[in-house]
Formats: structure tokens, C-alpha cells, sequence
């Protein structure tokens, strides 16, 4: 399969294929009133930067208030600094000047929280999700748990971490024994396919990264990661570490290879790593990373998750201030052209090589689904050679239409306490609704020609 | 590193970025930089007074991390000396005045250039002589370039007085100009940056100035003085004499010195203020003292602050170059509500803490600066473990090197001096506090008032505490150190100092007098304007 023999205008039609194919698949909003409400208030917020930016202060303090007074206290704090505001939020404000008014105001908060956070997490542990997991087998669709918690700082919270992830592990380990056989979701051109998958992040197992020594972090999290990859090698779990910001890249990339590198993991288990678009240089690091796969020489193919980022504020604004070049593309076109250009990339190394690397499209653009899975199917891949991955609460709806298009799904399953967890999740939602993300545009009605234009 | 740029005095004012040393590329050339220093030390610093140059060496500065490592050998200013100095800068003064504010910047910001140019090797310097560790020294060096870009554009701004009521037949108009000679003295804790803040605004401004740097840095004060020479200052108005507080005692009393810009300890900054206040023989004017002293800075944690970065930005906050910043956090006042998960969460963040040398990037506490300072601190850890509870200790590395492990204490008794007095060390002390109230009425009833920090999500607590804290920087849900020029202006009240902003728009204009030109522009009843 030699990725010169696509054409250009060949991949555009058949990208326009698969996206009205997938599209069909999507339920309109008039089949789930409740969700339809939601998505409103999302959509209330990716147009009022003021609005969103209180709707997120207050998601984020919630867990440290101390009662209910205090929540409404905060929430009017923040809507104050609201110039235009909603007839609702004025309408708080004035609840928020007496004492009752303010008991049943924060009431509200909480619950409101708590909605919004059942939607996003799965489970408040990793018992609690297996149900809901089960539930997504059934629809054909497999998981990636990420166990929510607060930061890192010292060494017993890295300990901890380390504690929660064996045990999510074997929960996982347990509770997906017994599920029905799934063909493609159990299988790839790799191999077999864990159905426990454990994404974690290195930036939870030590309190030791320095962005300017990187090796302080890897020598520190190597020694918790190998007990992880000992339990997920002899429970057949798939262990994906997460990519964060550009000041853990480093220490990220540099454990992950010291662990590849040691004889004692070179047959397992299976282990991936998060390549993130919207960085200038990814391109450049993607060929060094297929580089240094080849070198590991392991029995296990690399799993490569790619997404477009999730610290584009956090990278623009650290930039800003330092007077650095951002490190991200600042447009999205060249971001959402970048996606597919390492698309191609991937997907031509799993067509050539499908034992060295493992594809995952972690994308909610139905535009960079349909390219990497048109590309994929010219090449002669059926079903395609990748695996689309999507986000709980945001992408569930795409996730069954990918599922019943036949392709191989999987959602990234946050689990944690919901009020403390939803605040985790804040930086993720601000992206995910930013006025440039795709699921706006598709809630604002844009004509799927338009979304499934080239960059 | 940036781009180069051109020294362009009307270009606006832009800050030097600091080394992304995130990228392994940058921190490749770090090694070979120090290195390169290494091979020419030890560095002879002379006494500069105009053309004259007299080597001796009759004290020097050596490495804290490895005190038998000779950094610089310098000359001792001598009582003579000084009053040459400061006689010649008399003189120099009245033509370097007389230049316009655009040539004066002209030649600060050529002196910028040349320090952009030798940045790695100054931070090399920095690295050695005061054992900043790289990122700091790195930044010392950005700060240094960047008062030098801002005081010189300062000068051409404040060169139009502001407008004055006018009526028909006279002419009013305000010019700001040179006192005359300014005396510098200044730490070695941020051995570039806060000399060339004071120097670059005195010689902006249109003064001669005569440095005396602190005796534990003279060889990073001798580039400063060497780059605004280069870049086009007449040697005449600006000299260098090294040497220990006589010399700086001596300057003071100096009856042609008409400004004195100290930043350093309370105690001596009190003496200065004293001396300088007495008139002497030959004396015309009252002398103006501009000092910026130390702190006993508090933050405060209210009980919804996101700890998660609450406790990161404490910990940067007292801990990094040991503590040993004016703005450096002694105190954390924490709501009761989260007093124990914080102290509980701050202690093991400090125990990990790596104490080691400046040199090595994973340092995150370098060695104290001298024999004294560690002595002095250790006593204080020591006071501090009986009269409270230490909640945490770093370990501190075998070998040579002034090291003090950094320490977190609680239950401190509240009379205890270590309270209300400045250690300038990696010490910490945490309470609780029942209020936000009770953590604010805690700060003001300290003498001092430079930084505070506060940590909270609520608009209104956040407002409050900014009414009512009288330090001169408050910083919200940040640490409370690394003030940038432009963007923080940094200075303190109350016994931390006079009040008015370095790197900012009110500090220039210290250094000059104002004087109003009236012109009666009517001859014989006729209006000949």
C-alpha cells in the first residue's frame, strides 16, 4: 500500500463520503430534549466570553466552598463581573443579597454542578464505572478510564495516584473478562487489543517536573510506572500516558522511551503516547518518535493517540508573558491541516508496518475523522487501520454514529468525585467550547459541506 | 534567546524574554558558558574613577557553593578616593546634563545591547560569584537589560513637563532636571539587575553616579559599568568603587552627593536616612535618599484557593534563590478551614526541595551567600524549632558550600521575633488564621509592608484584601517574587522603603528636580509672544 497512489480529489470524495455517512448517524436534538438543554447553555457560553469565563471561575471553586451561602456568594462575586448579563444571572444576583436566598441559590449551584458532572464523568471510581463501561461495550464502543484527582506536589499524592491506578487496573482487568466478543474492537492489523485501558498522566505520578531538568521527573515517575506496567502487562490492560503541556513534553517522552528501552518490557504490555497537532514542531516529533519505535524494537506496537491539544490558552498565555514564540499554531487552519498531515503520516507507518504503531484519531472534528478514515479505507484498509477516540459528555453522540458506521470507537472516560472532578475538567471544557470547536458549529447549524471542507 | 533588534530609543519599550530553557537545546550551551568563565577567573576588579583605573587586590568574592573557588579580587575604595570620585562626577555631571534625553537613552540602550550580547556570560558570572541558580540568573540579566531599555525611554517621555495653566502675557513651563551626583550602593542578591536599575535611572535622568556595589559581587557590577561605559556614558560620570560599607558610609556623607539610591537591609538603610538628613560644610542642598528595604512578606490562604496552586507558588515563593529575596514569602497566613491539608500538602512539597549547587538545573535551593548568612539563618532554624514545630527540612548536600536546608515551621509562638522580623533565608512559618479579617489586621500590624500574596477565587475577598494590605505589591493567586519592569513596578511602604516603583512611572522622576520657568512675555503692556 503506497500512500502516493491516493489522489487528492480521490481522498476529497471519499472524505465527503464517510462524513455524510457519519452525519447520518448523529441524532438531531428534538430525540434528547434534556441534552438539547444543555447544549444551549454550552452554546450560551462559547458566545459570551464573560459568561464563560464565570460559568468556568464558578465550576472551579465549587468544590472548595464550604457551604452553600458561600457558593452563592462566589457565584454572584463572578456574575458581577458579567457586563452583559442574562436575565437569569441578574435574577441570581438578587437572590444572592439575602441569606435564604442564598442557601437555595447555592443549592441550585450544586446541583447544577452535579448534573453537568454525571454527564462528563463516568463514575465516582472505577467500581462505580464498570457499569457504565458495560454499557458501551454493548453499543460497540471501548473505553479509556482517566482517573480525575487533584495535582501533585508531594510524594505521597504521587504514591496515591500510583495506589489508584493499580486498583483501576484490576477493576478493569475484572470487569471486562466476561464481556461479549467484539471483533474490532478486540482486534487491529497490530494484534490483539486490551479491553482494560488505563490513560494516565506523568505529570500525577511525580511532584518532580521541572520543565529545565527533565530528568528529575522521569527518574522520579520510572519508578512508579514500572509496577504499573508490571500489573497491566499480567492483566493484558493497555497503559496510554497522556500528554500534557509543553513543559512536561520532555519528561513525558523521555520516560516513556527509558521504559521501552528495558528488557524486561519488551514483550508487553501495550503501551501508548499522545501526539498533540496544534504544536509547530509535532510534525518534527512524530519522525522522531516512529524513529525511536524502530529502535525499541518491542512486540507490542505503539499506540499513538493523536489529538489537536488541550493547553492551547495555558500555551499561548505562558508564551505571551515570556516573550517566547507560541509553540502552538495560533490559526486554527493550520492546526486542523497539520491534524491531517500527521494523519497521513501515521497512517501510512500502520499500513506498511501495522506491528510498530497503532493509530487513534482523538478528534470531535467530523471533518478530521472523515480524512484520516477516508485515507485510510483508499489505502485499501477495511475496516480502516485507526481507532476514533472521543471525550465523554462531548462526544457521545459522535462515538454511537462512529460506532454504527462500523468503526473502531472508544471514549476517554474521566472517573473521579463528581464536584471535585468536574473542577479537573474545567481547562478541558474551555477548549472543547471555544468558539472555534466543531461541535459549536454543529450546534449552530452549520451545512455539512462546510464542515467537511479541506482546512 | 530573542531576536536581535534595534537599539532604537523612540521603539517602544518591550521586555527581554528570558531563555526558553524548557528546550534542550538552549540548555545545551549553559555548560560551555561557565566553563569559558571558569578558565578566566579570578576576575581583577578595580577602582574606576574617570580614566583612572587602580588594581589592587585587597579583598575578592568567591563561589558559595565552593568557597575556595576565587571569583574576583577587587580593590578597596578609599576615603580619598571617594571624594575624587564624587568631585569629578560634580564636574561631569553639568555636561552629561546638558545632553538631550534621546542621547543619554542613546547610550543606555547601546549599553543594553552590549549586555544582551554578553547575556550567557554574565548569567555564568551570576551563577558563580552569587550563586544564582541558571534560570534566575538568566532573568537577573533580562531585568538588568530591560531597566536600561525602560529608564532610558522614561527619560524621553518626562523630557516634555507636564502642562501648566497659562494667561496671556506670561509663559509658564515645568522641566524636569539633573540633581547632580547620584550615589549608588547596592546588594548582590540580584547582582546586575538592581544596580543597573539605580545607575541606569540616575544616568537617564542626567546625573553622574558613582556605584559602590556590594563587597560579595564586584565582579558582576564591573560588567554593568563596563557595558554603560561602551555604550557611550563619558567615564567621567560614571565610577566604580568596590569595596565594604566604609566606602558606601563615605558617599553618604559626601556633602556633593545630592541623591542616595541603597537597596539592602532596613537596619543600614535607617542608618543612611539618618546620616544623610545632617548638613555639612560645602553642603547646598538637603540630601534625598531613595531606598528600598526588606520585608517580612506574608500570603494569605483563604479557604476556597485552589491549593493545587496555592501550594507550588508558596514554595517558589519562599524558597527560591534560599529565600534570599526582598520580596521572598516568610509568613503564610492560612483560613483555619485549610490550615492542616495545606501544611500538611506545603511540608511535603518542601521535602523534596534539592538543595545543591547554582550550576545544576535540578537545583531548586542554592547554597546562602556567605559564612555569615548561613550561620545567621541556621541560628534562626534553630530558634525556630524550639520555640515552634518543624513541619518539614530538606536535606542538604555533603561538601563544600554555604547550604541551609530549607524549613518549614508551625505553632510558632506569635511573639516570637521570627514573626515579625526578616531572616532572608529559606525559612518559612505557617499559621492559621480564623478570617480573612484576622490575616489582614496579622500584616498590618507588621512594620513592613513590600509584598503580600493572596490566595482566593472570590472577587470580593480579593478586592477587600487589596483595600486594605498597605504593602506596595499584592499578588493574587501567584507567587510573590519576579517582578518584571513595565508590568509590576516593584517597591515597598512603610519601613520597606520610600514607596516609589523600580520599573515603573513614578521612579525616574526621583532622580530629578523640577523646575518652573515663568516668562512674562509682555513688553511695556504689549503682548510680544
Amino acid at each position: 500500500m503506497k500512500p502516493a497512489t491516493i489522489a487528492a480529489d480521490a481522498l476529497e470524495r471519499e472524505i465527503g463520503v464517510v462524513g455524510r455517512e457519519i452525519a447520518a448517524r448523529l441524532p438531531n436534538a428534538a430525540a434528547h430534549p434534556i441534552r438539547a438543554i444543555d447544549e444551549r447553555i454550552m452554546q450560551a457560553t462559547t458566545r459570551d466570553r464573560e459568561l464563560r469565563a464565570a460559568l468556568f471561575r464558578l465550576v472551579d471553586v465549587t468544590p472548595a466552598c464550604r457551604s452553600l451561602d458561600d457558593l452563592a456568594r462566589h457565584l454572584a462575586g463572578f456574575a458581577a463581573e458579567v457586563e452583559d448579563r442574562p436575565k437569569p444571572l441578574d435574577a441570581a444576583m438578587r437572590a444572592a443579597r439575602s441569606k435564604a436566598g442564598r442557601v437555595t441559590l447555592g443549592a441550585a449551584v450544586a446541583g447544577g454542578v452535579r448534573h453537568m458532572a454525571h454527564r462528563f464523568i463516568a463514575g465516582e471510581s472505577p467500581a462505580r464505572a464498570t457499569a457504565e463501561l458495560a454499557h458501551l461495550w454493548d453499543a460497540g464502543i471501548g473505553s479509556s478510564v482517566d482517573l480525575l484527582g487533584e495535582a501533585t506536589v508531594t510524594s505521597d499524592e504521587a504514591d496515591r495516584y500510583l495506589a489508584r491506578c493499580l486498583e483501576a487496573l484490576e477493576v478493569l482487568a475484572a470487569a471486562t473478562a466476561d464481556y461479549a466478543a467484539h471483533p474490532l474492537l478486540d482486534r487491529d492489523p497490530g494484534g490483539r487489543l486490551a479491553r482494560a485501558n488505563l490513560s494516565v498522566k506523568v505529570s500525577a505520578l511525580t511532584p518532580l517536573i521541572r520543565p529545565e531538568h527533565p530528568r528529575s521527573g522521569v527518574d522520579d515517575a520510572v519508578r512508579r510506572m514500572r509496577p504499573l506496567l508490571r500489573a497491566a502487562r499480567q492483566l493484558g490492560a493497555h497503559l496510554h500516558i497522556d500528554t500534557e503541556s509543553v513543559d512536561t513534553r520532555e519528561t513525558t517522552t523521555e520516560l516513556l522511551f527509558e521504559l521501552l528501552g528495558e528488557p524486561e518490557f519488551q514483550a508487553g504490555p501495550s503501551i501508548g503516547i499522545v501526539v498533540q497537532a496544534y504544536l509547530r514542531d509535532s510534525a518534527a516529533e512524530l519522525e522522531r518518535l516512529l524513529d525511536r519505535v524502530d529502535g525499541a524494537g518491542r512486540a507490542q506496537p505503539l499506540g499513538v493517540r493523536l489529538v489537536k491539544g488541550a493547553y492551547w490558552d495555558h500555551e499561548v498565555v505562558e508564551a505571551g508573558q515570556q516573550g517566547w514564540s507560541p509553540p502552538v499554531f495560533e490559526e486554527k487552519t493550520e492546526c486542523d491541516r497539520n491534524f491531517e498531515l500527521l494523519s497521513r503520516s501515521l497512517l501510512d507507518r500502520v499500513h506498511r508496518d501495522p506491528g510498530s504503531v497503532r493509530v487513534a484519531i482523538g478528534s470531535h472534528n467530523l471533518r478530521s475523522v472523515a480524512h484520516a478514515v477516508a485515507y485510510s479505507r483508499l489505502a485499501g484498509a477495511d475496516p480502516p487501520a485507526l481507532e476514533v477516540q472521543v471525550l465523554r459528555g462531548l462526544g457521545d453522540d459522535l462515538a454511537r454514529a462512529l460506532a454504527d458506521s462500523g468503526l473502531r470507537t472508544r471514549v476517554y472516560c474521566p472517573v473521579g468525585d463528581l464536584v471535585a472532578g468536574m473542577a479537573y475538567l474545567v481547562r478541558r471544557l474551555l477548549e472543547n467550547t471555544a468558539n472555534s470547536s466543531f461541535l459549536s458549529e454543529q450546534a449552530d447549524g452549520t451545512p455539512l459541506e462546510q464542515l467537511l471542507a479541506p482546512p | 534567546m530573542s531576536e536581535p533588534r534595534a537599539s532604537r530609543p523612540r521603539a517602544p519599550f518591550r521586555n527581554e524574554s528570558p531563555l526558553e530553557l524548557r528546550r534542550s537545546a538552549n540548555r545545551e550551551s549553559l555548560a560551555g558558558a561557565l566553563a569559558e568563565l571558569d578558565a578566566s577567573l579570578p576576575i581583577a576588579v578595580p577602582t574606576l574613577i574617570g580614566g583612572e583605573r587602580r588594581h589592587s587586590a585587597d579583598f575578592g568574592s568567591t563561589d558559595p557553593g565552593n568557597p575556595e573557588c576565587l571569583v574576583a579580587t577587587a580593590a578597596e575604595a578609599s576615603e580619598h578616593e571617594v571624594d575624587v570620585a564624587v568631585t569629578l562626577a560634580a564636574a561631569a555631571g553639568r555636561d552629561w546634563s546638558r545632553r538631550t534625553a534621546e542621547q543619554r537613552a542613546g547610550a543606555l540602550i547601546a549599553a543594553a545591547e552590549i549586555l544582551r550580547r554578553r547575556r550567557l556570560e554574565l548569567a555564568a558570572l551570576e551563577v558563580r560569584e552569587c550563586a544564582k541558580p541558571w534560570p534566575e540568573a538568566d532573568a537577573d540579566v533580562c531585568e538588568a537589560i530591560d531597566f536600561l531599555e525602560y529608564y532610558a525611554r522614561e527619560a524621553i517621555r518626562l523630557e516634555t513637563g507636564p502642562a501648566l495653566g497659562q494667561a496671556a502675557g506670561e509663559h509658564n513651563s515645568l522641566r524636569y532636571v539633573a540633581r547632580g551626583v547620584v550615589a549608588v550602593i547596592s546588594p548582590w542578591n540580584f547582582p546586575l539587575a538592581i544596580p543597573a536599575g539605580m545607575v541606569a535611572a540616575g544616568l537617564a535622568a542626567g546625573n553622574a553616579v558613582v556605584l559602590k556595589p556590594a563587597e560579595q559581587s564586584p565582579a558582576t557590577a564591573l560588567a554593568l559599568i563596563e557595558a554603560l561605559r561602551e555604550g557611550g556614558v563619558p567615564i567621567e560620570a560614571l565610577s566604580l568603587l568596590p569595596g565594604h560599607g566604609e566606602v558606601g558610609a563615605a558617599l553618604v556623607r559626601h556633602p556633593q552627593v545630592q541623591l542616595i539610591a541603597f537597596t539592602g537591609s532596613g537596619a543600614v538603610g535607617i542608618e543612611i536616612v539618618r546620616e544623610a538628613a545632617d548638613t555639612q560644610d560645602r553642603q547646598l542642598h538637603l540630601k534625598r535618599v531613595i531606598a528600598e528595604l526588606g520585608g517580612k512578606n506574608c500570603i494569605i490562604v483563604d479557604s476556597d484557593a485552589d491549593l493545587d496552586e496555592a501550594v507550588p507558588g508558596i514554595v517558589r515563593s519562599a524558597f527560591s534563590y534560599a529565600g534570599q529575596k526582598c520580596s521572598a514569602a516568610a509568613r503564610v497566613l492560612a483560613h483555619e478551614q485549610v490550615y492542616e491539608t495545606l501544611a500538611r500538602r506545603l511540608a511535603g512539597a518542601v521535602e523534596l526541595l534539592r538543595v545543591g549547587q547554582a550550576s545544576e538545573l535540578d537545583t531548586d535551593v542554592p547554597p546562602l551567600i556567605d559564612a555569615e548568612a548561613q550561620d545567621r539563618v541556621l541560628g534562626h532554624i534553630e530558634r525556630a524549632a524550639s520555640s515552634g514545630q518543624v513541619l518539614a527540612e530538606a536535606s542538604t548536600p555533603a561538601g563544600p558550600g554555604w547550604f541551609c536546608p530549607p524549613t518549614l515551621v508551625g505553632d510558632l509562638d506569635p511573639t516570637s521575633p521570627l514573626l515579625h522580623e526578616e531572616v532572608f533565608g529559606p525559612l518559612l512559618a505557617i499559621e492559621p488564621v480564623a478570617s480573612i479579617e484576622d490575616a489582614c489586621a496579622a500584616v498590618e500590624a507588621l512594620p513592613f509592608g513590600l509584598t503580600a500574596g493572596l490566595f482566593s477565587r472570590n472577587p470580593e475577598t480579593i478586592d477587600e484584601v487589596a483595600r486594605r494590605l498597605p504593602v506596595g505589591n499584592l499578588y493574587v493567586n501567584r507567587q510573590t517574587t519576579g517582578a518584571i519592569v513595565g508590568r509590576q513596578p516593584f517597591g515597598g511602604n512603610r519601613l520597606s522603603g520610600s514607596g516609589s516603583k523600580a520599573g515603573g512611572p513614578d521612579y525616574l522622576a526621583q532622580f530629578m528636580e523640577p523646575r518652573v520657568i515663568t516668562e512674562n512675555t509682555t513688553r511695556h503692556g504689549l503682548v510680544v509672544e
